[in-house]
């Protein structure tokens, strides 16, 4: 049997691809999956927009075989997307849908739907959207408004207005995602599994670049250990930006996105541990009913073209002011789950966050996780997001607020936990000081929040000013005030 | 008229559909890179290009030297270097070419080419440049009656500025183009640009060619907003330079963030106001001073300029009125066309002077619009002099606000905010009255080329360009009712400027109603040709009752005598006949529009051909903690006299106020203290997303009230939409106003972001 080393193997639509960097001219291992579908003269259904992942024009199609032995297919956004990270996988493109029957061009069921609803004018974007309402199709059957919505916020028109584009696919997903590649399922997963047990670790080279991609844990820390200044990415979301933005050569990268031990999620009598490699659109749904607050912030966080790829791990290990986990990591009171070759640590997030995307990690080490604690009986934790739009955009101000009463509904405990106030994601310690041993009620919260008001000194940027980012982190609590009456 | 489908609609949706960036050309094509200045104003001291030649894969760098025609880009003024000589004047101006064999090569050579310059005071604000009386152009005028007078003596007065920020188009596709050189120095240009002939002109201009030379060719554009009515000549000029230079195909896709930083964009405006009204609302006199941000050349900003200016009284009679406008030059990129074309921004300040008198009134501001409306048959003059005729905001309002609920509604929205302290409801019914023809009237001209083959089917050339809007479809959909044919047997061609000369931008909303004419035109002619040969050939065997020419009718595929309807021949044997008979089936066809004109000086004229109507109304919930809002519903009720495609119409008044929902929310334009956009990209810069949209959004046409004088009885639809989203600005307002109970004027300006509304309700709960 073929051992794959050298190559990444994937399905392009149905057909077995193997794409071999020595000999390449026209690929590097960042080539990101967009630039080498539209290296293809018969591919450039896929577009540009923006080669950030804020728009979905790129949006493409990516199968996966589950536990189950099942094709799961996800919207991406291929131009975040590194060529390695194919491996294994079947990429579908816009190209694919369609079906020849009797010299007539048989429509997919979305496809068809956008037509009869109007739902292209300028047609740029109608591939990326074709391709998430695909995804919404053989996902869900009648989905609910709100799914629909969820399914294409990663896709910008500026044409429609979207409201055909939702009836499109409320007429299209009615088949229990019935379609020509329901009758192609079970080779596609057959050549898959193939791939995936003839693959350990792939290390693809070039004069420029190296590019590790390991499946087992073990052999990622051992990788760490021999490259200290290599990349370590997963999901790709903010590193693909060096590559398609700043046009940054990176020379060693390991990438950790094929590593199914670092994906779990596991529910302990006292914790929820979760594998940093776990995607966030996991977590979202995992995350439900255990950690409401993470739940609440992972449905405003990105796109769900950009949360299929993103990892808990990355998002912390960004250690960006503005990341969106970070506070609700901290109102948890969480801690990061760190190891090298001979080494495992256990940090408390509050340490672990050094400075402005600084971290307390050491060049030898991967983050392998984070273990919540779950929260005490009667203790509320709620998050919050203010951007500029609602979804896919990055926090103005974003908070996580922890609040434990006694029965005199006096506060024995609080965390004030903000995003984009300040260098890093900080508490408002003095704000808590104020509170704890008080009666928790409207004079005491108001007298709190003039307090947070004066604590933080935020920046003025691009989406907002200081004076702004300081009502709102006041106002925040005296939101989750009202909030908690209700709970 | 039956609804075709979108004509490329099949296409979108497989991916098969061509952009300009999606054409295959050959290994020989080179990538194109501008390189533009870093400094908002700066003397070039030095270009340095030496290093950059070396690297491999590099075929030409271009500066102005390169240039064998002329070094200008400007439209109609002749003030935008191609490329930059001796001065820069915004970030983002171009100033050398890069041709490369990738995108690498062309970044390296970036890299290596170095500029030496001598910083300039730069001017980056409207209010700057007004306290350096930067005036880009000398200031117009229109006026009516003794507005000073008569304000000095008003009971009711109110006097203050609206800020009205730009916009960006954020077209999908990027400014593309491929230059591919020919023989004897010819050019063929494939842009996605909104007015293939001036791209063929000014890229004649810069390569010192002739109109002959050059032919561009627009098959569609992955949206276009007015971004590409004169910014997609430049990329057009850049690539036919290098193109030219290194005499192998260059294409120029521009990347997101360099459109966003290079292109102009919609003009922000300061409008400072002045009104009068007595106790009953009734406005008396109005005095506007409207000053635009024009960017560092002239672009189309005194067109823009003027449309703000003869759309500043929007739907309203004002008896006592003095619009001056004043476009200011600052250093930042020329700003341009945008759907309304200065329109909203004129519009904008109206609407707020309505809300206003409500508020001091303290009655309802759906009240005091009714009570101003334009009437039909007094007070139904314009300030400059077009009278109104076909009147439709009475029946659009009592249909509207009785469809909408609007007067229960209201109701339910106060007792909402009297029990509800954080979360506050707003609602606003506003109106829009757009006019329709180019304000500069010799533009209202258009062209078209129809050929009939011998098999019986046709291809349709008319000189519009297709964006999305849907006018191909509406095209096909006219060729084919006059014709009387199948559409499937016809074929719009993609518009080139050697099939149709010298013809207007597709702008101004006009692009059905000039082109459809036109094809409609060469139809007409074609029909009568085909008609005789008809006549004569159902005759033959008639001595008496014979066919008359004027009753030959073309239907289902057939051409028939409408009172002999036994004498008829498909469409197809007519044709072939005819070509036997040796009867040209090809014609030109012409339209322009009658009887516009409007004369600058006087600021007096009958500028539109017609007026498009619309109104809607919106009900949003505001969360006075955070600022965030949500559009709970929004009804529409508009006017496009006998729709020609209700769905293609019905696609243009939903994504037309989505995109002003964007200008007038979340849309906001940010410079630093050097004149760098901070908005550069979709990370920051934010257009609605699916989820911004009404939760319940009801759209409906107004029926049975054809227009007059316009193909099939249509109207205008492109840009009327757009300006229905102050329903949304003003609903905002509305909410906010609800905290200080409606007593206090809260402080507000476009756009209403998070932040805008945040420090507005702070403002208020101080002032409370």
């Amino acid at each position: 049997m073929k051992k794959y080393k050298n190559a990444v193997a994937f399905i392009l639509n149905d057909k077995l691809v193997e794409v071999n960097f020595n000999d390449s001219r026209s690929h590097t291992p960042t080539t990101t999956v967009l630039n080498y579908l539209r290296n293809f003269p018969f591919h450039r259904g896929v577009k540009e927009g923006c080669a950030e992942g804020d728009c979905g024009a790129c949006t493409v199609v990516i199968g996966q075989v589950n536990e189950e032995n099942k094709i799961i297919y996800q919207a991406v956004d291929s131009c975040l997307m590194f060529l390695p990270m194919l491996h294994g996988k079947q990429l579908i493109t816009v190209e694919h849908l369609a079906r020849i029957e009797d010299n007539k061009i048989i429509l997919h069921p979305v496809q068809q739907s956008l037509v009869d609803k109007y739902g292209s004018q300028c047609g740029y974007c109608t591939p990326g959207f074709v391709m998430s309402l695909f995804a919404l199709y053989k996902n869900y059957n009648n989905p609910s408004k709100e799914i629909i919505l969820d399914a294409l916020t990663g896709n910008l028109c500026r044409c429609t207005g979207y409201q055909p584009i939702i009836e499109a696919a409320e007429l299209a997903c009615v088949n229990n995602g019935t379609d020509h590649f329901t009758d192609s399922e079970e080779n596609i997963t057959n050549i898959l599994l193939q791939i995936k047990k003839s693959t350990k670790t792939l290390s693809l080279k070039t004069k420029k670049q190296t590019y590790y991609r390991p499946a087992k844990f073990k052999k990622a820390k051992l990788l760490r250990s021999l490259h200290p200044e290599a990349i370590i990415t997963s999901g790709a979301t903010d590193i693909a930006l060096k590559v398609t933005k700043k046009h940054e050569l990176l020379k060693e990268i390991i990438d950790i996105s094929g590593i199914e031990d670092l994906k779990y999620y596991e529910e302990r009598p006292n914790t929820i541990n979760v594998g940093a490699g776990l995607s966030l659109e996991k977590l979202k749904t995992l995350s439900e009913k255990a950690l409401p607050a993470l739940h609440h912030m992972l449905t405003v966080f990105g796109s769900k073209q950009i949360r299929s790829l993103a990892t808990l791990g990355g998002n912390i290990g960004s250690a960006s002011p503005i990341g969106d986990t970070l506070p609700v990591l901290i109102a948890y009171n969480a801690s990061v789950v760190i190891e090298s070759i001979d080494n495992k640590r256990i940090v408390n997030i509050n340490d672990f966050i050094k400075a402005y995307r600084k971290t307390d990690i050491h060049t030898d080490e991967i983050i392998t996780g984070v273990i919540i604690p779950k929260p005490k009986e009667g203790t509320i934790v709620r998050s919050y997001k203010i951007s500029k739009r609602k979804d896919l955009d990055i926090s103005t101000v974003s908070a996580c607020y922890a609040l434990k009463l006694n029965n005199e509904n006096i506060v024995q405990s609080i965390i004030l936990a903000y995003g984009g106030v300040a260098a890093t994601t900080k508490r408002a310690l003095e704000a808590e000081n104020f509170i704890i041993g008080k009666l928790w009620n409207q004079e005491i919260v108001e007298e709190a929040s003039q307090i947070i008001f004066r604590e933080f000194a935020p920046l003025s940027d691009a989406r907002a000013g200081e004076e702004m980012r300081r009502i709102a982190a006041r106002n925040l609590l005296v939101k989750f005030y009202s909030d908690s009456l209700t709970f | 008229m039956k609804d075709l489908q979108h004509d490329s609609a099949k296409l979108h949706v497989t991916g098969e559909a061509i952009y300009v960036n999606d054409i295959e050309s050959n290994q020989q094509t080179l990538i194109g890179k501008i390189l533009y200045s870093k400094h908002a104003h700066a003397r070039i001291k030095k270009i340095d290009i030496s290093q950059a030649l070396l690297i491999n894969k590099v075929h030409a760098i271009v500066t102005y030297k390169d240039i064998p025609g002329k070094n200008n880009m400007g439209p109609i003024v002749y003030d935008e270097p191609c490329l930059a000589e001796d001065e820069v004047n915004f970030i983002g101006q171009a100033i050398v070419l890069i041709a490369a064999e990738n995108e690498y090569a062309c970044i390296e050579a970036e890299k290596a080419i170095k500029i030496e310059y001598e910083q300039l005071e730069a001017i980056l604000d409207i209010e700057t440049a007004i306290k350096k009386n930067n005036l880009l152009a000398p200031p117009r005028k229109i006026e009516r009656g003794n507005p000073d007078g008569v304000l000095s003596n008003c009971e009711y007065k109110i006097k203050d500025t609206l800020h009205i920020g730009g916009q960006e188009h954020w077209y999908l596709e990027t400014q593309s183009c491929l230059c591919i050189p020919g023989e004897n120095g010819e050019m063929q240009v494939y842009s996605s640009t909104q007015n293939p002939t001036e791209t063929q002109i000014l890229v004649a201009d810069v390569l010192g060619l002739e109109s002959k030379d050059v032919i561009v060719e627009s098959k569609r554009l992955g949206g276009g907003f007015g971004g590409k009515e004169t910014q997609g000549n430049h990329v057009a000029c850049w690539a036919a330079l290098l193109a030219q230079k290194t005499k192998r195909p260059v294409k120029i896709h521009l990347s997101r963030d360099d459109d966003q930083k290079i292109t102009g964009k919609r003009h922000r405006f300061i409008i400072n106001y002045e009104a009068g009204f007595n106790k009953e609302g009734q406005i008396e006199a109005i005095i506007f001073e409207q000053n635009s941000d024009a960017g560092a050349a002239t672009d189309l900003s005194m067109a823009i300029l003027e449309r703000a200016m003869l759309h500043a009284e929007n739907s309203y009679f004002i008896p006592n009125i003095k619009i001056i406008g004043k476009a200011w030059k600052t250093n930042l990129p020329s700003n341009t066309a945008f759907r309304g074309f200065g329109g909203p921004q004129g519009m904008a300040a109206m609407e707020t002077i309505i809300d206003r008198i409500a508020r001091q009134l303290k009655k309802d501001p759906l009240e005091i619009r009714y009570k101003n409306f334009y009437k039909i048959s007094t007070n139904n003059i314009t300030p400059y002099d077009q009278l109104i005729e076909n009147n439709r905001l009475f029946i659009l309002h009592d249909k509207l606000s009785e469809s909408s609920d609007y007067w229960s509604r209201r109701k339910a929205i106060h007792e909402f905010n009297t029990k509800n302290k954080i979360l506050k409801k707003g609602i606003a019914l506003t109106p829009v009255k757009f006019g329709i023809s180019f304000t500069t009237s010799f533009l209202n001209q258009a062209g078209a080329l129809v050929l009939i083959y011998k098999d019986g089917t046709v291809l349709v050339n008319h000189g519009g360009t297709e964006m999305g809007q849907g006018l191909y479809t509406k095209i096909l959909q006219i060729a084919s009712a006059e014709l009387g044919i199948n559409p499937k047997n016809i074929k719009i061609a993609p518009t080139n400027t050697s099939k149709v000369p010298n013809t207007s931008p597709t702008a101004a909303s006009s692009g059905t109603d000039l082109n459809g004419m036109a094809v409609k035109n060469a139809i007409d002619i074609l029909k009568s040709r085909i008609s005789e040969v008809v006549t004569v050939e159902f005759n033959k065997d008639f001595k008496y009752d014979l066919t008359k020419i004027e009753n030959i009718e073309f239907e289902n595929d057939m051409v028939f005598d409408n009172f002999h309807k036994d004498r008829s021949m498909t469409f197809k044997e007519v044709v072939s006949m005819a070509y036997l008979k040796q009867v040209s089936l090809s014609s030109t066809g012409f339209y322009k529009t009658p009887a516009v004109n409007f004369d600058r000086e006087k600021g007096t004229g009958k500028p539109f051909h017609y007026f498009s109507y619309g109104m809607a109304v919106s009900e949003v919930l505001v969360d006075s903690l955070t600022g965030s809002h949500k559009i709970i519903r929004t009804d529409i009720l508009h006017d496009c006299g006998d729709s020609l495609n209700t769905e293609i119409d019905k696609g243009q008044i939903i994504g037309g106020f989505i995109q002003g929902v964007g200008w007038c929310t979340t849309e906001e334009l940010k410079y630093d203290k050097d004149g760098n956009l901070l908005n550069h990209s979709p990370d920051t810069y934010k257009i609605p997303s699916v989820q911004d949209i009404p939760d319940d959004l009801r759209v409906e046409l107004l029926k049975d009230f054809p227009n007059e004088n316009t193909i099939r009885k249509s109207k205008a639809i492109g840009e009327p939409p757009f300006m229905l989203c102050f329903s949304v600005w003003l609903a905002i307002k509305d909410a906010i106003s609800s905290i200080g109970l409606h007593q206090i004027e809260p402080e507000f300006s476009l756009p209403a972001t998070n932040e805008t509304i945040l420090l507005s309700i702070e403002n208020l709960k101080n002032k409370y």
